[in-house]
């Protein structure tokens, strides 16, 4: 039956209920009224019957209603206020509350529907929320790479809306606009940049929209202009956009590029400057020293008087207009900025390239030596200059190989290019000069690239045997130093001497040759620690080679080491390695046979040997190897020739060669330095009868012996 | 003996100054007018000092300077430069090309004659 009942549709079972209240009322009032004649006919009191039957059949009336009011309730109202908490859920919290279907049993298919209804808007939803996860994902990767693209830019940009409040701004715009004001999202552009050129451009990109003039505007929308930071330090060459909505006619914001033109607008006003008094300035003592000039030679009648006045004249206005012109002489020589745009350049990046051409092109041996340095200049001008000078040197000399090395001095740095052989003429020299480079812009010649750099250019002798070409360049902007090479203190030295004592190994005929016609390996190591018994490792290595006393920069070797350990923090301030970048690099195993390999036949160099040589002689089991070359120590060798002085780290040794150091604690640019500084003593231990390999050897042991007392005390 | 200086210059204006100062000095002063007539006059009778102006027509300064310096004979007659170059860089080629000394135009006439003098061992 209630089976029966639950497959009826909702209308019929709503009537159901209705039908039953129906039925209740004749069959409680009728047998009521029929007990109520029987009664009034026995006790002939009607009043009192008709209230004794109606208020027991009212009495039953109201149970029945109750009973079918709570039946009503139960299988219908609670169901569907259920079905309504259900969907709320739904659709405010929990996309995937499931709608029970067997408390609404008796409500036809009223749950089912609202569960179909369900899962359709958990289907729909899922999609809406995958696309919309999808695009959020693809936004965020534009804005990477627009944030990216931003970030290295080399222009600060700002974008405004109409109010001028800073809608967003690049790093660049930051770290030029910081220093003076606020700059902020949400802020207003004026509390960093100087108001009316900014509020002129804007207004007439506005009038230029508003009249249509833009479409055939060869700016468009845009316009440069120059600018100041309301604190007047720095001058902007800015450059504005208007940005439109998307129907294109209504403006939304705009697009402010700039760049920092204060040093180069105060170079062209020092240059104006100089041009003015170069022309202005010049024509009053010149005036003055003519007019004189002219009375003595024109007028033949002049007592003595007036004649030693104008000559006096003559001669203090000369003197004056000397000084003037060397004045202005030092002043033109020291713009610091040509209007040729230069760069920083790494010596050893621009010789490779030099290098590499000139073999490509001619088979001319080029060999970058020395120790490299920074200078500042055109790279592209100046390889070319430098291919062609030395095709032409070549062409001349027929020397098959060349070295190309720079030295600083001075404050110059001098690009030297080294044969065998005599010197060049001058003649030859200044012969090249006004041949037009082919792939050079604009066709310019050697003496146009020369100029721009501010650079003479000479042949002169080297030695008996060997010329070199010189061409002195302005040093880079940058320090040459490496800054954290000062508050960084050296490593201790290391007193395990007995690794330096190796002569048994060294070939008695090696023993005997000059220190200047050997090869050498001259190396530096960087390291987990200081404690190589306490498990610390090598985690660089880098040596380059110098033979017949040219340190030779091109071949040199640098490898980073996976230690097979975390690398202390504490270390990485020293030589900045972190797990990260060794976490791909191959083991000692494998490095350090590579390193033995560059290293086979060659006198090892290092300072503070010692130390480098305990952490390469703990790995010769595991890699098979022996290291046992000779070895020399830059820091004993130091002690031996300047016994006057305590100072023997490799920065004070550099300091004391005038040798420029770059990249400080890292194992090429420390191996670099050291053999810069073991090239300068070879000449000085001959000059202290030090001459052979043996001499060396000895004279260090004496000094470690010295050294070994001393630690005893 | 009276020494010899070979003043090498184009510019009659400072010719005339320099024979002047040179022979007020005591010296016995002969011109050459470019860098050929100067290694001519070199030739026919080696000065004891030359001033040499770098800016000549033929051969320049730097050329003259060099080409002394790699002969055998008058690889050490003092020679004093003189320019309206006034960079560091033309200094430092000068010098390494040879030069004893480098002056630039303008000049202290009574400095010039102090070097000259001092060169020549006259002081």
């Amino acid at each position: 039956m209630l089976k029966r009942i639950s497959q009826m549709s909702l209308r019929l079972r709503t009537l159901l209920f209705f039908l039953l209240l129906s039925a209740c009322i004749p069959l409680i009032l009728g047998p009521a009224l029929y007990f109520a004649y029987g009664h009034i006919q026995t006790h002939n009191d009607p009043a009192d019957s008709l209230l004794l039957f109606g208020l027991a059949a009212g009495v039953g009336l109201l149970l029945c209603v109750v009973a079918i009011g709570a039946l009503f309730d139960v299988n219908v109202a609670s169901p569907i206020q259920g079905l309504i908490r259900d969907i709320q859920t739904i659709l405010h919290s929990n996309r995937n509350h499931s709608v029970d279907v067997e408390t609404g049993r008796y409500l036809d298919h009223l749950p089912e529907t609202v569960r179909a209804l369900a899962r359709q808007y958990r289907i729909q939803r899922s999609a809406v929320d995958k696309t919309i996860a999808n695009a959020t994902q693809e936004t965020a990767k534009q804005k990477n790479t627009l944030e990216t693209i931003l970030k290295d830019l080399y222009e600060g940009v700002i974008i405004c809306n109409l109010n001028n409040q800073i809608l967003l701004y690049n790093q660049k715009a930051l770290s030029l606009l910081h220093v003076s004001g606020d700059i902020g999202l949400g802020r207003s552009l004026f509390s960093v940049i100087d108001q009316p050129p900014l509020l002129h451009s804007l207004r007439r990109l506005r009038n230029r929209l508003a009249e249509e003039r833009h479409h055939n505007h060869p700016e468009g929308l845009g316009t440069s202009f120059v600018c100041a930071t309301v604190d007047g330090r720095y001058t902007l060459e800015a450059r504005m956009s208007l940005v439109l909505d998307l129907e294109e006619n209504i403006p939304t914001s705009y697009i402010l590029t700039f760049e920092d033109v204060t040093t180069e607008l105060s170079a062209l006003g020092k240059r104006d400057h100089l041009l003015r008094e170069a022309t202005e300035g010049l024509r009053q003592p010149i005036a003055n020293l003519r007019a004189a000039a002219e009375m003595i030679a024109n007028s033949s009648h002049m007592d003595d008087h007036m004649r030693k006045q104008f000559q006096a004249v003559m001669l203090t206005e000369s003197l004056k207009l000397s000084e003037k012109i060397n004045n202005l002489a030092e002043d033109y020589h020291g713009l610091a900025t040509t209007h040729w745009p230069m760069a920083d350049i790494y010596s050893a990046n621009l010789l490779s390239l030099v290098s590499l051409r000139v073999a490509d092109e001619k088979n001319i041996e080029a060999v970058m030596t020395g120790v490299p340095c920074w200078l500042r200049g055109d790279s592209h001008s100046l390889l070319l200059a430098l291919d062609e000078i030395l095709h032409r040197i070549h062409d001349v000399t027929h020397a098959p190989s060349f070295d190309l090395q720079t030295v600083n001095r001075e404050g110059r740095v001098h690009i030297d290019i080294i044969w065998d052989g005599p010197p060049l003429s001058s003649s030859e020299v200044d012969s090249w000069q006004d041949v037009r480079l082919k792939e050079s812009i604009g066709g310019m010649s050697l003496r146009d690239i020369l100029e721009h750099h501010r650079c003479e250019m000479w042949s002169e002798e080297v030695d008996q045997k060997r010329s070199r070409l010189r061409l002195p360049m302005q040093p880079a902007h940058r320090p040459q130093a490496d800054k954290t090479s000062e508050t960084l203190p050296a490593r201790p030295e290391f007193y395990d001497f007995s690794l330096l004592s190796q002569p048994n190994r060294i070939r008695p005929e090696i023993g005997d040759c000059p220190l200047s016609e050997l090869t050498f390996v001259v190396f530096d190591t960087e390291t987990t620690g200081l404690k190589p018994t306490h498990g610390d490792e090598i985690i660089a290595i880098a040596g380059v080679r110098i033979f017949n006393g040219r340190i030779l920069t091109g071949e040199s070797f640098a490898r980073l080491v996976n230690p097979g350990r975390s690398i202390p923090k504490s270390s990485i301030r020293f030589h900045g390695i972190t797990d990260d970048m060794v976490k791909d690099k191959p083991p000692a195993q494998i490095v350090l046979p590579q390193f033995d390999n560059f290293a086979k036949e060659a006198i090892l160099v290092a300072h503070n040997a010692a130390f480098d040589m305990k952490f390469l002689k703990l790995k010769e089991e595991e890699c098979g190897l022996k290291f046992d070359h000779p070895v020399l120590d830059t820091l004993l060798l130091s002690v031996f020739l300047h016994d006057h002085t305590n100072e023997h780290s490799l920065n004070d040794i550099a300091k004391r060669f005038g040798i420029e150091i770059e990249g400080r604690h890292t194992a090429i640019g420390d191996a670099l330095v050291t053999a810069g500084i073991f090239k300068r003593m070879i000449p000085m231990l001959k000059a202290r009868g030090i001459v052979t390999l043996n001499d060396a050897i000895q004279a260090s042991h004496k000094i470690v012996e010295v050294r070994a007392q001393q630690a005893d005390f | 003996m009276t020494k010899s200086v070979l003043v090498v210059d184009d510019e009659p204006n400072i010719v005339l100054s320099l024979e002047f100062l040179m022979t007020q000095a005591g010296y016995e002063v002969r011109i050459a007018r470019d860098g050929n007539e100067a290694l001519e006059a070199v030739v026919e009778k080696t000065p004891d000092l030359i001033l040499l102006d770098l800016m000549i027509p033929g051969r320049d300064g730097y050329d003259v300077c060099q080409t002394l310096r790699r002969s055998e004979e008058w690889a050490s007659i003092p020679i004093i430069m003189l320019t309206a170059k006034g960079r560091e860089v033309e200094k430092e080629k000068g010098l390494a090309l040879g030069a004893n000394d480098y002056v630039t135009k303008p000049f202290s006439t009574s400095e010039l004659t102090a070097r000259v003098k001092e060169l020549l061992g006259d002081t």
